[in-house]
């Protein structure tokens, strides 16, 4: 458990269970509050006020303060009244006429050579790996686009009629062959006689990630020392990885760790699984193999 | 970037505009009240209240003490931007469809719609003559002709010596000032031309107009220099004044939004190269074509007003600024 921060302060929960017993008994709002980090340059202005259904709403509104120099016109101009509709405004933008917009981007749009650079290259790797094969002729294009579509094609189409008309009773094989000439389509794994190379580029993934687990729901003071203690009885561990946020540092609730065994994983799902930490409900499960390959 | 909305007018946007050193933005729409916001962090400084109609335009002067806004209740209004006050309101016998400071600030013209028997009328006021303004009489009015396409968009041409208009047969003329005469004229669009925007000198302005197109003039010859193209309506255009871009932006006809979708209504502000005339990128955000559209005086940001009733300030990524067009 996070017992360190205990001391500092309350968890989240906590604040929530005190604050409503707290305040709905007594039923009179806490006052506003305004707290100003010099330093940092950020105000943070706490509001309470009562909602559609009676209950208690906290507002927590930060503002980042910051100072530039312009000329005496536009510094005289800020400190102008403000009239009409504005009149009974606070100083600093009202929150029912100013309304920041969520993040987004300008959109460039084709124009350079820069696109036409992306487009070429997928293509080029395309090629390289001749993922693509012309039933018709062989060559890397697709079928449709066959130069020799209409010359190779009937011809084919003709050859396999041939074939078919002299052994009738042929099947199996032969059968399948005319089938891929005639156009239809085949799974990649039955194509050139099957079983060739059936799901081998899954089994090599399957072993890295083979003891890993995913630990999900895990609260923000979380550390990495917490979760070793609680994993570490389950057996030896190989690595730790808990997802934080990049600025605060805090946990972004959810970590991966990698066991040397299986089995030591496996006991760990069946041992954490809804297990209470924090007031949080813990989720572990199997981590799942990434999505690229 | 992270686009502020600007949420302070209940129907569709009409026109937006920042003072000369950017850090205002005023913004009027189909409902009464304009409004003046600080660009930098979307905070409203106000609203000028006493229109009984859509405000169809709004123009402030050079040194951002006065702001005039022309409504289709007849009036053109006179107000000072630190307090809000109506200091004068010009009665006309039409709606108002477009007015303007001259750069001194010291004359404004406004245009009137053709309706109602009345024609369509250019009308010129000296600021510091206060008879003009209360007896709503003009120093010049130029009355056009019945059988003219009625103004849609005009603004100060030149040293203050003509007005340009777009006119809704796609037409763009200069009215000089002093005699009230048709210098010139050019058909430069086919159909109605929505706005009008000089580049940051003066030398060219660039119009936008209903046959989905936006196309830059010499201001002085109205030759046509470039022509932008799109698949829709054409509301708005502002030159940058830091780099060789334009941006375009409408949509969809508002009376054709309901059956078509967003993703295919192009309600996103497009940017051109504006020598090349390729479009370069896109920038997406409002649900409803974009009425009015203006780069920040620096060039690093820009706002664009929509039919959702919406302005959205956007400033910059440095991705944009690094951006360089490829040739």
């Amino acid at each position: 458990m996070p017992s360190e921060d205990m001391s500092k302060g309350k968890s989240w929960a906590e604040q929530v269970d005190e604050g409503d017993e707290g305040y709905v008994l007594t039923g009179v709002l806490p006052p506003n509050t305004e707290d100003y980090d010099e330093k940092k340059g950020l105000k943070k202005i706490t509001e309470y006020k009562y909602n559609d259904e009676g209950k208690i709403v906290k507002t927590v509104k930060t503002y980042r303060i910051e100072t530039i120099k312009v000329s005496k016109s536009i510094a005289h101009r800020k400190t102008w009244k403000k009239f009409g509709a504005a009149e009974r405004d606070p100083p600093g933008p009202n929150p029912a006429n100013t309304i920041i917009s969520e993040e987004i981007f300008m959109q460039f749009v084709n124009t350079s050579e820069k696109q036409a650079d992306e487009d070429d290259d997928p293509l080029g790797k395309l090629k390289n790996q001749k993922i693509v094969q012309c039933r018709i002729c062989k060559g890397d294009h697709w079928t449709t686009k066959c130069p020799y579509k209409d010359t190779l094609a009937p011809l084919q189409e003709k050859l396999i009629e041939d074939q078919r008309k002299p052994e009738p009773p042929s099947t199996g094989a032969a059968a399948a062959a005319s089938k891929t000439a005639g156009g239809k389509y085949v799974p990649p794994s039955l194509r050139d006689g099957g079983s060739k190379r059936q799901g081998e580029s899954m089994s090599t993934q399957r072993k890295d990630e083979a003891a890993t687990i995913r630990v999900t729901n895990l609260s923000e003071d979380t550390r990495e020392s917490d979760l070793q203690e609680l994993f570490r009885p389950f057996g030896p561990i190989s690595r730790i990885y808990l997802a934080k946020d990049k600025v605060t540092g805090q946990s972004k609730g959810f970590a991966f760790i990698n066991f040397h065994r299986r089995e030591d994983a496996a006991r760990a799902i069946q041992g954490v699984s809804g297990f209470g930490y924090d007031h949080l409900i813990l989720n572990v499960e199997w981590a799942k193999p990434s999505g690229q390959q | 970037m992270k686009p502020i909305m600007l949420h302070g007018h209940e129907r569709s946007i009409t026109q937006i505009k920042y003072n000369r050193e950017g850090d205002l933005i005023f913004s009027c729409a189909k409902d009464s009240q304009p409004n003046v916001w600080y660009s930098l962090n979307g905070e409203r400084l106000g609203t000028f209240n006493g229109h009984n109609g859509a405000v169809w335009c709004i123009d402030v002067n050079w040194d951002t003490t006065r702001v005039l806004t022309g409504s289709a209740d007849n009036t053109c209004k006179l107000w000072d931007t630190e307090t809000g006050v109506s200091l004068n309101s010009i009665a006309t016998d039409t709606a108002v469809r477009s007015c303007g400071f001259s750069y001194s600030g010291n004359t404004i013209m406004l245009t009137t719609d053709k309706t109602m028997g009345f024609p369509c009328e250019i009308r010129i006021y000296d600021v510091r003559d206060g008879s003009q303004l209360e007896s709503g009489e003009p120093s010049q009015r130029v009355a056009l002709p019945t059988s003219d396409a009625k103004i849609t968009s005009a603004i100060w041409g030149g040293l203050e010596d003509f007005i340009l208009t777009g006119h809704e047969n796609g037409e763009v003329c200069q009215f000089d000032v002093k005699t009230g005469e048709k210098i010139a004229s050019e058909k430069g669009h086919n159909k109605q031309i929505n706005d009008i925007q000089p580049s940051k000198d003066g030398n060219w302005f660039i119009t936008a107009s209903k046959d989905f197109t936006a196309k830059l003039f010499d201001m002085q010859t109205l030759e046509p220099l470039k022509t932008y193209r799109t698949e829709r309506p054409v509301n708005s255009a502002s030159i940058s004044p830091l780099f060789d871009h334009v941006v375009v932006g409408g949509g969809q006809e508002a009376m054709n939004v309901t059956m078509t979708s967003t993703k295919i209504g192009k309600f996103d502000a497009r940017f051109f190269h504006m020598v090349f005339e390729e479009e370069f990128g896109s920038i997406k955000g409002h649900f409803g074509p974009i009425n009015s559209l203006s780069f920040h005086p620096d060039g690093k940001s820009y706002s664009s007003g929509g039919e959702d009733g919406y302005v959205r300030v956007h400033y910059f990524d440095q991705m944009y600024l690094d951006f360089r067009f490829e040739y």
